[in-house]
């Protein structure tokens, strides 16, 4: 693991003043302690961002990162110990136990004022993010363990904002003892004694429109691409978009994918109709409005969600969106004529209306470049109202993303015929597991989809066995994996089956899932080198379900067996054909 | 202990016309803030434990309440004097003003020892004080408060005299209850810490890097112990604390040259705040005479217990490393060494300013009872220090728009503003 001691030197940050006026670029840190992973990776970048991209792509977008103050780990340690927090947070509590027990808690003294200070400066949304210590270990980027929280800091009595913030940033500090978090630790070999939290306040990209505050787009950009559709090459990396807040990508895994070299060619659905069936149809926002009923053991607490209807009305979609036009089964960009609108970015990506594509491969090799290996990176953009004023990009994160180089070859041959458990021809990752005894699977048999949010509990005790008994283990379940939606597949957080080295997501012959192909927990399935697999129902090879019902079993659910076999399993994935296969004596 | 010659209401009166001469104050509004609006006298006789009868002498004065009702604290000592009670009066108002609360200024007090008290003979002195003044004191009228060997003990047996008196509950009387009984979070801290946040704004303004600052402290009484706390906290090391001796009759320093441990010091301290000698000594302190504290070769300095420390006698002892003096006690410095340490160009924070947390939060505490909704600690304290931190930006700037002494410039917005709220009133 590396950790990176903080420098007063290092990088272009300056001390929180606070007289000073929040602007963009302006990266400010309050505290003595270290900035913590994600808050290091944007200090590194800060200046090389400012001297090669800031103004590039004048007048029509501006790059920056947006306004941020990071509360260093020394707040952390100082608000656990003055609290006598440590023994709720190293107990087996329940998350909502733990949330309450921090909310109780008083911030240092020495932080409170300079929180009053921020929320009397701004009173643009902020988005309280986690930066922990061991989120600057390469191998384990941490991607949605710990809570981010935004708070809409626009109540006209500055105490109102303040409690907000205070208590979101208790939120980020209780979400590093959350279950989730401890399993995730678990699965690393870490003890959450390791662990130490930065937190950074920032402002949210974004334009208000009413009651709701969002960015017209936000993206994740990432160097390589397991699934490269058409001529463009791994290597070339892949976007995704989406409108409004970055939940919807990150957690929900529903986006608009492409190749920034080639961003017309439109992710490869079946038909029209499966594109307008899968693409998004709502959106996160920063909740202006109302106050919600106080919870502050709630991440989405200030947030809500929009369907499409409420993002024309806010006048968002111009940019964004084309229309289905169903007389010949087409999509039009833009939105000059009545239909069903699609996110698909067509006037950017197609009508290059924004040079958003040309801005993100540069954006891709200076961060390479930066990092000296591949990247994934966060961002938001916010889209000018009348046309004249800039876009501006606002760059949120950035991490070093894990692609293994080792070279696997599976002839198609090797796909069916005996000894083959199971195998497919899209799979995710790379590599080869020798190792693997161990099968958790969701009951065909007994499989109910009325039932799948029962699964993740039975799933979750097997997962900390094995975790604990420091086996990777091969899970199989059916839908997609991580869903939010019960009635999509399997609704488990990743921190529930953190153990699995490979995940097997299949259909069913009575439910024809959409599968997910590994997008819910994508960075963690490719940081963790995990092996991810669709098998589809109707495909000649399927999984050999009578050979798995003959091996001891040593826990039997009621949705869920956990069999352990004799000799392992030998997983091979094949990165540049996505070809994988798992194979038995 | 305050010198017998030292009269602390003349050299308030002194500081006063001092700043009213280059305010240019109307010979009215002098006469007016020269003195107190009010003062009362009583005798509170009280039955002892072995069944005597005993009188103590108390007083309340409420200086000026033209900005809001008079606050200031309760002071039980054997030394205490009216002339004593009258200048903490004054201060207070200026106080108030300083951080800009709405309130007045106001000081009480008993002559008499606690240290030869038992806790039944306190309340009833404290249950008597509040007979005697229960229809001159209240939330809207004069809010009294704990000070020198008064506890949140004290001020809950005499809210609950003025509630029985007055027969409905009015937590806003007084400050500084118990936590749960209508005392805000905070409110322990607040006077240390408030010291503390004034001291980091000085540094800020003379840039210099706090992180390896030291500091010597006189007293270890509340307010002492809480501005090491945070002191340490957040920057360096306090090398030497001072305080009262109750057996010898005497004070003593305490010095560590690496710095004191204050959790280690708190387990050999009495409750008014007395370190035990002999158990210093075996941790380690060197143990020296009391005024020690002034000569230590430290950045700041932190007189933080009773008035009249810093006198001509022993201003010159002070080290040339010493770049701050902060008063955490209520007119540490006499006027001759004032003059001294204004020659010398040590950047001090007057009285008034750098110890108002505790009043500031006492206001807090005020508003909190009186809607009867509590905040948390941290919004308390993220409060207190924006105020200090206003209140000492705004002193500050004065004193160097007009090229003043820091003292004279927090005199000027305090006095200036208590003189306006008079004439706006048509007091003057």
């Amino acid at each position: 693991m590396r950790r990176r001691q903080y420098s007063p030197h290092h990088g272009t940050l300056s001390r929180f003043d606070r007289n000073a006026r929040p602007a963009a670029g302006r990266f400010t840190y309050i505290g003595s302690g270290e900035l913590g992973g994600k808050a290091h990776g944007l200090a590194r970048v800060q200046g090389v961002l400012d001297a090669k991209l800031r103004d590039a792509f004048a007048p029509a977008i501006t790059v920056a990162i947006p306004a941020l103050t990071v509360i260093t780990t020394d707040f952390f340690d100082a608000f656990m110990k003055q609290n006598g927090l440590k023994e709720v947070a190293y107990s087996e509590s329940r998350d909502d136990v733990i949330a309450h027990a921090f909310q109780r808690a008083s911030l240092p003294v020495q932080l409170v004022g300079d929180l009053r200070a921020i929320v009397e400066k701004t009173h643009l949304p902020l988005a309280v993010r986690s930066s922990s210590l061991l989120e600057d270990a390469m191998f384990e980027p941490f991607a949605s363990v710990y809570g981010t929280k935004m708070v809409p800091n626009n109540q006209p009595d500055a105490d109102s904002r303040f409690r907000g913030l205070a208590d979101a940033i208790k939120y980020v500090y209780a979400s590093t003892f959350f279950r989730s978090a401890r399993n995730y630790m678990k699965a690393t070999h870490h003890s959450t004694m390791d662990e130490k939290m930065a937190v950074i306040v920032q402002e949210v990209v974004g334009t208000r429109f009413g009651d709701r505050y969002y960015p017209h787009i936000s993206g994740v950009l990432r160097s390589y691409n397991f699934y490269p559709v058409s001529h463009a090459q791994p290597e070339e990396g892949i976007v995704e978009l989406a409108l409004g807040l970055g939940r919807t990508i990150v957690d929900e895994g529903v986006s608009w994918a492409f190749s920034p070299a080639y961003p017309r060619i439109a992710p490869p659905f079946k038909s029209t109709q499966a594109m307008l069936k899968n693409s998004q149809t709502r959106f996160w926002a920063v909740n202006m409005g109302k106050p919600p009923a106080y919870d502050p053991i709630c991440e989405t607490e200030y947030m809500v969600t929009a369907d499409l209807g409420d993002a024309e009305f806010d006048g968002a979609l111009p940019l964004i969106a084309s229309t289905y036009r169903p007389e010949n089964d087409s999509v039009r960009i833009g939105i000059g004529e009545k239909g069903p609108r699609v996110i698909d970015f067509g006037p950017i990506l197609k009508a290059d209306m924004l040079p958003l594509t040309e801005l993100l491969l540069q954006l891709k090799d200076v961060c390479e470049d930066m990092l000296d290996t591949m990247v994934e990176v966060e961002f938001a953009v916010r889209l000018a109202r009348d046309g004249g004023a800039p876009a501006e990009f606002g760059f949120l994160q950035v991490r070093p993303m894990v692609v293994s180089d080792a070279t696997v070859d599976i002839d198609p041959e090797e796909l069916v015929g005996d000894g083959v458990l199971l195998s497919a021809e899209t799979a995710l990752g790379n590599g080869v597991l020798d190792d693997i005894r161990d099968v958790v699977y969701v009951r065909p048999d007994r499989f109910d989809i009325m039932r799948t949010s029962e699964v993740p509990d039975e799933l979750e005790r097997v997962n900390a066995a094995l975790v604990e008994a420091r086996r990777p283990y091969l899970l199989i379940g059916f839908g997609r994996w991580g869903t939010t939606d019960p009635l999509g597949g399997i609704p488990a957080n990743f921190g529930q089956i953190s153990g699995a080295k490979v995940i097997v997501e299949s259909s069913l012959p009575n439910l024809p899932f959409v599968l997910s192909q590994g997008s819910h927990f994508f960075h963690n399935v490719t940081s963790f080198r995990i092996l991810y697999f669709c098998v589809r129902h109707d495909e000649e090879r399927g999984i050999d379900w009578p050979w798995l019902e003959r091996q001891p079993v040593r826990f039997a659910g009621e949705l869920v067996r956990h069999v352990q076999l004799s000799s392992p399993l030998r997983v091979k994935v094949d990165g540049r054909t996505g070809r994988g296969v798992v194979l038995h004596d | 202990m305050a010198d017998k010659s030292f009269n602390a209401f003349e050299m308030a009166q002194a500081q006063f016309d001092h700043v009213a001469d280059m305010l240019k104050l109307d010979e009215g509004t002098r006469s007016l803030l020269r003195f107190n609006l009010r003062e009362y006298h009583m005798s509170i006789p009280v039955r002892m434990d072995d069944g005597s009868v005993k009188v103590f002498r108390g007083f309340r004065v409420q200086h000026n309440d033209a900005r809001g009702p008079a606050k200031g604290g309760i002071r039980f000592h054997p030394a205490e004097t009216i002339d004593t009670v009258r200048a903490l009066a004054m201060w207070m108002t200026w106080k108030t003003a300083v951080v800009d609360i709405p309130l007045g200024g106001g000081k009480g007090g008993v002559v008499c020892d606690p240290h030869h008290l038992s806790m039944r003979e306190q309340e009833q002195i404290c249950r008597g004080w509040v007979r005697n003044l229960a229809r001159d004191v209240g939330p809207l009228r004069d809010v009294p408060a704990p000070d020198v060997m008064t506890s949140p003990q004290h001020m809950l047996w005499m809210l609950d005299e003025f509630e029985t008196i007055r027969g409905e509950r009015l937590p806003g009387f007084i400050t500084g209850k118990p936590v749960g009984m209508g005392g805000s979070l905070g409110r322990t801290e607040a006077t240390g810490y408030g010291v503390v946040f004034t001291i980091r704004e000085a540094l800020k303004e003379l840039n210099i890097p706090a992180s390896d600052t030291t500091m010597s402290v006189q007293g270890f009484g509340n307010v002492s112990q809480y501005a090491i706390e945070l002191y340490q906290q957040v920057w360096g090391k306090v090398i030497c604390v001072s305080s009262w001796d109750q057996a010898d009759q005497t004070s003593y320093a305490f010095r560590k040259k690496n710095g004191v441990d204050l959790q280690e010091l708190r387990s050999i301290t009495d409750r008014f705040g007395g370190i035990d000698k002999a158990k210093a000594k075996e941790l380690g302190y060197e143990v020296l005479p009391g005024d020690a504290w002034i000569e230590q070769d430290v950045d700041v300095l932190m007189p933080g217990a009773l008035e009249n420390q810093i006198t001509a006698a022993n201003v010159k002892r002070i080290s040339n490393r010493v770049k701050i003096i902060a008063e955490g006690a209520n007119g540490p410095t006499t006027p001759d060494a004032d003059k001294v340490i204004k020659e010398r160009g040590i950047f001090l924070i007057p009285d008034f300013l750098a110890n108002a947390g505790g009043v500031t939060c006492s206001y807090f505490e005020q508003v909190q009872c009186n809607m009867n909704y509590f905040w948390e600690k941290d919004e308390v304290l993220g409060k207190l220090d924006t105020k200090m931190t206003s209140a000492f930006a705004a002193v500050s700037e004065l004193a160097k728009k007009r090229k003043v002494y820091m003292r004279d410039a927090a005199y000027l917005i305090a006095i200036g503003r208590v003189a306006q709220a008079c004439k706006e009133r048509g007091w003057a």
